[in-house]
């Protein structure tokens, strides 16, 4: 656990390093989500319907943060297989005795936290500028949103799988985001079967949580239980494949292949 | 001596993606290293020297065989069997361009979940060992290629593991930087005890800095023997004869049948004696047409000719070579 620890610190810090260097993308970034925060907080009143404007803001604002960060853990553990590939260092890291898939969630970790940090931080300063608070039950939506999280974290594992195999998935990652998309904004009552799939019954639950105000004893234990049975499943599912995908590279010589 | 690493009957096969036929990359490869050896893997280009460095390091899943290091198996206890071996497998690409010295040093001993702060003396201690420690603030993309190279076999050292693998270490290196190279390399043997093992075109390398070659053709071992002991092995066979005149097409033929490894220029015989009595047949070739022997020379090999020789005669021997 503590070498899990170390392990997590070592790649925050090369994240966060990496992201200094490259400082012209990282400030491109920022100023980006900024005016997007800034957008969303001041357009909505223009666009949307005026008696639910506090609704509206909240709800765009969260689903949009939500999609961010559901998008970045699904295609970043890919990108950095294709990376470190591309850059020569991917065999290298898979001389780690702690095993790739822990080194790539060090990686998400880091990638979390750091954007956690940037986000968290440009959303109260767009706050600031517009004059418009969000106000809402944050210690009701983190945890929903930390436990759909896992969920996604299992496809972010199949598709790092997917990238050690084939290598070339940039366009397989871009696709997924529209359908990543298409899962964040239809509503479980309208398709109930999505149930099924990944991030739908958490950005369901933080949408009744934003829209009508739901608190952690309106939910029911048939919400917290599928909520939870999801994301263990995909996560599984995702770190069996991706370990499967390993071996399968390993035994065909695919790992230097770029 | 202890074996640290044992390969043992390790064979791997590949599909080519076109044609689907089967190519033996490697076929019943076995040998061992040991404890505190410079061990050299040597093979011209596809002969299945890739394909055993990685297996050895986990890397590659082979189709039979195995590989043990340290008693654990290379393919299914490969996380416990990473614990006591490090590579530099891509030299300079091993390490990461847009972070410094001392940032990349840290990286990597974090990834094997290494506290930072805990090995910040060792650090300043391999960037001495090095010649590095004037240049750890800087990003590894402004250093020369002979100093990228030294970071990447540091950051490898600093796994503090019992065998170090390195593929091609010397290789786009200047003269002098390559010679550093051999120096340190000697020194993490000495000093530290490590095993190290290099795969490498570079014979002078080879012969200066390993105790021990195992040399790859055709998938299969053709020799596995100490340096000094190969280089004895032709040296003490080599002969070059000085005669007066040239030799007659009918002794030219008889030499052809007799020495498959000989070579003539103007007055100047040289022949490999395989068994005692060949060189009594060489004198009775000359002899035959009255040819007069100025001189009879033992020739001096170096490594690369042994190489040369071993990897042609195994040619001849076995014209199926399988290819990777």
């Amino acid at each position: 656990m503590i070498q899990l620890w170390h392990l997590i610190n070592a790649n925050l810090r090369k994240e966060y390093i990496e992201l200094k260097r490259y400082y012209p993308n990282t400030i491109t970034m920022i100023v980006q989500f900024y005016f997007i925060f800034l957008a969303m907080l001041l357009g909505i009143h223009v666009v949307g319907d005026p008696q639910q404007i506090d609704t509206n803001v909240q709800y765009v604002i969260v689903n949009y943060v939500i999609w961010f960060f559901m998008l970045t853990i699904m295609q970043d553990l890919g990108y950095v297989i294709l990376f470190e590939a591309q850059r020569g260092t991917l065999e290298q890291l898979f001389m780690s005795p702690l095993g790739m898939w822990r080194i790539l969630l060090a990686r998400i970790i880091a990638n979390l936290v750091i954007y956690g940090v940037i986000v968290s931080v440009l959303l109260v300063l767009s706050m600031a500028t517009a004059g418009e608070w969000l106000v809402f039950r944050i210690d009701v939506v983190l945890p929903i949103f930390l436990i759909s999280i896992l969920g996604m974290l299992g496809i972010g594992f199949m598709l790092a799988g997917l990238a050690i195999i084939f290598k070339q998935i940039q366009s397989v990652l871009n696709v997924l985001q529209f359908i990543l998309m298409g899962l964040a904004f239809v509503p479980l009552s309208v398709a109930p079967y999505l149930i099924f799939a990944p991030l739908v019954k958490g950005i369901d639950m933080v949408r009744h949580v934003m829209i009508h105000g739901y608190t952690w004893l309106d939910f029911s234990f048939w919400d917290y239980s599928a909520l939870i049975l999801n994301s263990a499943f995909y996560l599984v599912l995702g770190v069996v494949i991706y370990l499967k995908s390993e071996k399968v590279a390993m035994e065909k010589g695919l790992l230097s292949q770029y | 001596m202890e074996k640290i690493i044992q390969v043992k009957d390790l064979s791997k096969t590949y599909k080519k993606k076109k044609t689907k036929e089967i190519v033996k990359a490697v076929d019943s490869v076995s040998f061992d290293v040991y404890r505190g050896e410079i061990l050299g893997l040597l093979g011209p280009n596809g002969a299945g020297k890739t394909t055993t460095i990685k297996s050895i390091c986990g890397l590659l899943v082979p189709n039979g065989g195995s590989v043990h290091i340290n008693g654990y198996d290379s393919n299914k206890q490969r996380l416990k069997a990473l614990n006591y071996i490090s590579a530099v497998l891509e030299g300079n690409r091993n390490i990461y361009w847009r972070l410094t010295v001392r940032e990349n040093l840290e990286y990597f001993a974090g990834n094997r979940g290494v506290n930072r702060r805990h090995i910040q003396d060792k650090i300043d201690e391999l960037l001495a060992f090095f010649d590095l420690k004037k240049k750890e603030t800087e990003l590894v993309s402004s250093l020369s290629r002979g100093m990228q190279q030294k970071l990447a076999i540091a950051v490898a050292l600093l796994a503090d593991t019992d065998v170090l693998l390195l593929d091609e270490p010397t290789l786009g290196l200047d003269v002098e930087t390559s010679y550093e190279v051999r120096d340190l390399l000697k020194k993490i043997v000495e000093q530290q005890g490590k095993t190290i093992i290099i795969s490498s075109h570079d014979m002078p390398v080879v012969q200066d800095v390993c105790d021990r070659t195992v040399i790859i053709n055709g998938g299969k071992v053709v020799a596995d023997e100490k340096v000094e002991d190969l280089i004895k092995l032709f040296d003490t066979r080599a002969y070059s004869f000085t005669i007066e005149g040239q030799l007659s097409e009918k002794q030219t033929r008889l030499i052809q049948n007799h020495f498959p490894i000989f070579d003539v220029q103007d007055n100047q015989v040289q022949i490999t004696v395989e068994k005692e009595n060949d060189l009594y047949t060489m004198m009775d070739i000359l002899k035959s047409d009255q040819t007069k022997i100025e001189k009879i020379d033992r020739t001096t090999v170096d490594f690369e000719q042994v190489f040369m020789q071993l990897i042609q005669k195994e040619g001849q021997d076995d014209p199926a070579v399988a290819s990777h």
